[in-house]
């Protein structure tokens, strides 16, 4: 199967991105990409995508896809300088597989966004993280993204992609026990 | 390390989407030389585990009543058909259900490792997992209990 290769994509999209949006695919993410719609709009020389899922609200300071297969989107974020997302693990780890900073907004179940407000205890967690920058509302997102591309802001990191030996080791164990 | 093949029977691996199937790819290594199936929720994470059997199923919240059916028919044909010895999971509905549904058809041995995202309590997942979860682990040292969960470290 043909995949579009990361400049291929480029092309198709005629924009240079550098910030990627993403809300994950399972649950729809709205606020996000409002905010980041919002954003964009006030930011016309900025570059940014989003991947919206199945999101009711449509960008229109933004190119937007619903979803991308991973290796594009592997691609996508490569290319961005800046990921913004919902505080998912999966957000930071992405983003430390990947050496970026990341601007998560943590999903309310208030609103319906999860099941359970667990994204903001991960917000909290990884607040402190290098890298990881938390806005715990939309209107807390641009000052985040100003914090995430100031002079000496940092990127994620990590140096392994796989978890620590020791843990490793014991789930081996129970597996061939 | 020892040869798995010769010791341990089939494993099912079952991780939905996002972060918990990015938690599973952070435990590849333990899984070398296994006889490991994977399940999660998107055709292209096959690409990400060439080496191995991979089954998609349905993505649903406990909020899709026909999706938590449709899923159950899903798993529970996927477990028949590899008729693991062993099913692993970190975390989520779609993980709650193959341990019971492994459990209860074939008295699968079975480890829950609940999401490095529920840090300051465990999932509601979790919390009906120990029933069915031979191994049931937090990846948060806070969250242990002496009954368990149990912490045996985490995939960062």
């Amino acid at each position: 199967m043909a995949t579009p290769s990361a400049t291929e994509w480029s092309l198709l999209l005629g924009c240079r991105v550098v910030i990627i949006v993403t809300t994950g695919t399972m649950l729809p993410f709205d606020r996000l990409v409002r905010a980041m719609d919002f954003w964009a709009g006030q930011h016309p020389s900025e570059d940014a995508f989003a991947q919206i899922g199945d999101g009711a609200y449509e960008p229109r300071n933004m190119s937007w896809v619903r979803f991308l297969a991973p290796g594009e989107f592997a691609d996508r974020v490569r290319r961005s300088s800046l990921i913004v997302a919902h505080a998912g693990t999966g957000s930071f780890f992405l983003a430390a597989e990947t050496s970026k900073a990341v601007v998560m907004l943590p999903r309310l179940a208030v609103n319906r966004e999860h099941t359970t407000d667990h994204q903001v205890h991960t917000a909290r967690w990884l607040s402190d993280k290098r890298g990881a920058y938390v806005a715990m509302t939309e209107e807390e997102l641009p000052a985040a993204i100003a914090r995430a591309r100031a002079p000496g802001s940092f990127v994620a990191s990590q140096s392994t992609p796989y978890a620590p030996q020791p843990f490793l080791a014991k789930i081996r164990e129970f597996l061939v026990a | 390390m020892l040869d798995g093949r010769r010791l341990a029977g089939k494993v099912l691996a079952v991780a939905s989407g996002g972060g918990h199937w990015l938690e599973m790819r952070r435990l590849y290594p333990a899984f070398e030389n296994l006889d490991v199936a994977f399940v999660s929720v998107h055709p292209a994470y096959a690409e990400q585990v060439p080496d191995h059997r991979f089954y998609v199923i349905r993505d649903v919240t406990r909020w899709d009543r026909w999706g938590l059916i449709v899923l159950t028919a899903q798993l529970l044909r996927i477990i028949l058909i590899e008729r693991p010895s062993v099913v692993i999971t970190t975390g989520s509905a779609p993980g709650l259900f193959a341990l019971t549904i492994a459990k209860l058809v074939l008295r699968a041995r079975t480890m829950w490792i609940d999401s490095i995202a529920n840090c300051e309590q465990l999932s509601s997942s979790g919390m009906r997992a120990r029933h069915i979860a031979d191994v049931w682990l937090t990846q948060w040292p806070l969250l242990q209990r002496p009954n368990g969960p149990f912490y045996w470290g985490a995939v960062l």
